[in-house]
C-alpha cells in the first residue's frame, strides 16, 4: 500500500464533498492511501500570491512542511490548489533568502521546509504510480458504452514551467485513464481550454461565454458526459450549466462527472454512494 | 555515428499547406485551399508559404517581414496554435499534425479578418492608445536633454522581459476573456501597461491604473494562463497582469472594483480560518442585492442537493489554526517592516 499526503480543499471541504468521499470510498482498490491533512489551509487559490507574495510563500511552505514531516508526497485533487501549491514550491526553491525568512517562521510550529516532498495531481498518481494496466485490471463495470469528453482544465497543464506532467496542447493523460476504464475518450477540442470559474464572481457574463462553448462542443459530439480532475471546473461546468446554457441559448444539458466518481463506477461503486446524486445536473 | 552524413543528404518530403482563404469581395466565407509542396528539412512555415505566394498562388495574402522572429508580423495559427510562421520549423509541425503531412494555416483569432491570414490590428491599436501603452516624461520639457534620466538595475529588472514584447499578437488570439468579449483590455495590453507603470520616468502611473482596473480591465483575467504558455518570447505575462493587481490592491485598496474585493477576501479567510468562507464571498465581491439577483436561483438548487457551502459559523477552522494564526501575523509584521524600510 503507498501512502501519500492528502491536501484538503476549501471547495472540497463544502460544495463538492463528493471528490472526497469517493476517493475515500476506493483508494484501498488500488492499494493506495491518502492521509488526509487536518492542519493544511486554504492554497491562496491564485489569488494570495498577489495579494501577498510574502504570506502566499509562508502558508504554501507549510502546507508542503506537513507532508513533509511525513515523509510523504502531498496530494491534490483540485487543479488550481495543484498549480497554486507547485507555483509557491518553485518559488521556494529557487530562492533560499525566501526559503529562510519563511523557516525563521515556521520552525516555532515545529515545521520546517525543505523541499523534499513532490506536489501532484491524484490524476499523476493514478497515471504514474498505480498505473492503467493495474487500474484496466481492478475494474469491475466497464464503462464500455460511454462516449466520455475530457476536460482537463487550465491549472494542471498551465503554466507548464510548473506543472509539467502533460503536453498542454496535447494532453493525454485522462484520455488514457477513460481507456483504461473501458470508456471511449471522444477527441475534444475543449479539452485544455479554461471553464472561467476563476472570473465567475467578478465577469460573469463572459466566463459563461467561456463555460458555454466547451459545453457546446461535448453536446455536438454527442458525449454522454464530461469528467473532469478540478471541482473549479466541475462546480461551472455543471453548477452554473443551466445558466450558461440558457445565456448561449442552447435547451439541452450535459452531465458532468469528476475524475474520481468516474474511477469509482468503473470500480464497481453506485451512483449515491459517489455522491453522485448531488450534482445539479442529472 | 550518422550526423555527418546526414547533414549533407537533409531529407526532403512533401507536405501540404492547408491555408484558410477568404476575400471579402467575392467570399460568401471562408475556405481552405490546399498547397502540395516539396520541402527540405529545415524550412519554416514562412518560407514554405513565401515559396506558394512566388511559384504556386500569388494571391494567397499574409504579412512577414523580417524573417527572424524581430517584427511580429507573421502571427498566425499553425495547427491551431498561435505562432511566428517565420520561427516554426515545418517539421517540428508535422509531428503535431492531426492529417499526416497536412499543416493547417490560420489567421489569428479574437481580431477581425481582413483577408486570408491577415487580420487587422486596429482594435488593438486602439487599445494601447486608450491605456497609454507609453512612457509620458515626468521631466518637463525645459530640463530634456539637459539632464539623464538614470534607471537602477533594480528597476530595469522589473520590466526587462515585458520590454522583449514585439506585439506579434499571439497572446490576444488565443485570450480565453477576449474570445469572451471583444472589450476586454487583453494580455498585450495588460503586460505594455504593467512595464509603463513599473518605469520611473512615467507620469501617468495613476491615470492609468485608474483606466484599468475599471470593467474590461485587469480583474476580468480568469488566469487561465494561455497567453504566457503561447508567448513567442516566452515573456511571463502572468506575472505582468498579476503585478498590476498587486499594485492596484496597494494603491487603490479595494473600494472600486469586485476583483480587488475577492481577491482580498482570501487573504482575510485565511487569516481567521486558514479556509475560504465560500458561502459570504459573492456578497463580499458584489453585494447583497447582486447576490440575491444573480445567485438566488442557483443557491435553491444547490440547496435542495445540499449542496450549499456551510454559513461562516459552521466553517471549521484549520487543524492548529491559533498557531497559524500567530505565524501569519508574524509575516504581516515582516511585510510592514520592509515596506517601511523600501520607503526611506
Amino acid at each position: 500500500m503507498k501512502r501519500y499526503a492528502y491536501y484538503l480543499s476549501c471547495i472540497n471541504e463544502s460544495m463538492t464533498k463528493e471528490v472526497d468521499r469517493s476517493i475515500d470510498l476506493w483508494q484501498k482498490d488500488l492499494d493506495i492511501e491518502m492521509v488526509k491533512l487536518h492542519e493544511s489551509t486554504c492554497c491562496g487559490g491564485s489569488n494570495l500570491d498577489y495579494v501577498s507574495p510574502k504570506h502566499f510563500a509562508l502558508v504554501n511552505a507549510r502546507n508542503i512542511a506537513l507532508a513533509e514531516k511525513l515523509g510523504l508526497d502531498l496530494i491534490v485533487s483540485c487543479n488550481t490548489c495543484l498549480m497554486t501549491i507547485r507555483t509557491a514550491k518553485k518559488k521556494l526553491d529557487e530562492s533560499p533568502e525566501l526559503r529562510r525568512e519563511v523557516n525563521d517562521i515556521l520552525k516555532k510550529d515545529g515545521l520546517v521546509y525543505k523541499g523534499t516532498s513532490n506536489v501532484r495531481h491524484l490524476l499523476w498518481v493514478l497515471a504514474d504510480d498505480v498505473g492503467f494496466e493495474a487500474i484496466r485490471e481492478k475494474v469491475r463495470v466497464p464503462l464500455k458504452n460511454y462516449r466520455i469528453a475530457p476536460f482537463y482544465g487550465c491549472h494542471i497543464l498551465r503554466p507548464s514551467a510548473v506543472l509539467g506532467k502533460d503536453d498542454p496542447l496535447e494532453p493525454s493523460s485522462l484520455d488514457m485513464l477513460i481507456e483504461a476504464l473501458g470508456g471511449t475518450a471522444l477527441p475534444y477540442e475543449h479539452k485544455n481550454r479554461c471553464c472561467g470559474f476563476h472570473t465567475l464572481l467578478v465577469a460573469e457574463e463572459e466566463s459563461l461565454n467561456v463555460a458555454a462553448e466547451a459545453l457546446k462542443e461535448a453536446i455536438d459530439i454527442k458525449a454522454d458526459f464530461i469528467v473532469t480532475p478540478c471541482p473549479l471546473c466541475h462546480t461551472v461546468l455543471d453548477g452554473y450549466q443551466a445558466k450558461a446554457l440558457r445565456q448561449a441559448g442552447i435547451h439541452t444539458s450535459i452531465p458532468v462527472f469528476h475524475l474520481s466518481e468516474m474511477v469509482g463506477l468503473a470500480l464497481g461503486y453506485s451512483e449515491k454512494q459517489l455522491g453522485i446524486k448531488r450534482h445539479i445536473v442529472s | 555515428m550518422t550526423g555527418a552524413k546526414e547533414a549533407h543528404t537533409e531529407p526532403k518530403r512533401d507536405i501540404t499547406l492547408r491555408v484558410h482563404r477568404f476575400n471579402p469581395q467575392v467570399d460568401g466565407k471562408p475556405y481552405f485551399d490546399d498547397y502540395t509542396i516539396q520541402v527540405e528539412k529545415g524550412i519554416t512555415v514562412l518560407r514554405a508559404l513565401n515559396y506558394i505566394k512566388e511559384h504556386v498562388d500569388a494571391s494567397v495574402s499574409f504579412r512577414a517581414f523580417c524573417q527572424a522572429g524581430i517584427c511580429g508580423s507573421c502571427g498566425m495559427r499553425i495547427n491551431g496554435i498561435s505562432k511566428l510562421a517565420c520561427t516554426t520549423q515545418v517539421w517540428d509541425e508535422l509531428d503535431r499534425c492531426k492529417e499526416p503531412g497536412v499543416i493547417r494555416i490560420e489567421p489569428l483569432r479574437n481580431m477581425p479578418l481582413i483577408k486570408d491570414l491577415i487580420v487587422d490590428m486596429d482594435p488593438l491599436v486602439d487599445k494601447m492608445k486608450h491605456y497609454s501603452n507609453w512612457v509620458v516624461s515626468s521631466m518637463p520639457e525645459s530640463r530634456m536633454g539637459k539632464k539623464e534620466f538614470l534607471v537602477s538595475e533594480e528597476e530595469f529588472q522589473k520590466y526587462d522581459k515585458a520590454t522583449d514584447c514585439i506585439l506579434c499578437a499571439s497572446c490576444v488570439s488565443e485570450c480565453t476573456i477576449l474570445r469572451a468579449h471583444k472589450e476586454y483590455v487583453s494580455p498585450a495590453i495588460l503586460l505594455k501597461s504593467y512595464r509603463m507603470n513599473v518605469d520611473s520616468r512615467d507620469s501617468i502611473h495613476d491615470a492609468r491604473l485608474g483606466e484599468l482596473v475599471k470593467d474590461h480591465g485587469v480583474w476580468d483575467c480568469t488566469h487561465c494562463y494561455r497567453c504566457q504558455e503561447t508567448c513567442v518570447k516566452h515573456i511571463p505575462i502572468m506575472d505582468a497582469i498579476h503585478g498590476i493587481r498587486e499594485d492596484a490592491l496597494e494603491v487603490r485598496g479595494v473600494k472600486d472594483s469586485s476583483g480587488a474585493k475577492h481577491a482580498e477576501a482570501f487573504m482575510s479567510d485565511i487569516e481567521k480560518k486558514g479556509k475560504l468562507v465560500e458561502a459570504t464571498l459573492p456578497i463580499r465581491t458584489n453585494g447583497m442585492a447582486w447576490t440575491l439577483q444573480n445567485l438566488l436561483p442557483m443557491a435553491m438548487k444547490m440547496i435542495m442537493k445540499r449542496r450549499t457551502p456551510p454559513p461562516p459559523p459552521l466553517v471549521k477552522p484549520a487543524k492548529g489554526i491559533k498557531k497559524f494564526r500567530e505565524m501569519f501575523r508574524e509575516m504581516t509584521e515582516h511585510v510592514r517592516a520592509e515596506k517601511k524600510s523600501h520607503k526611506k
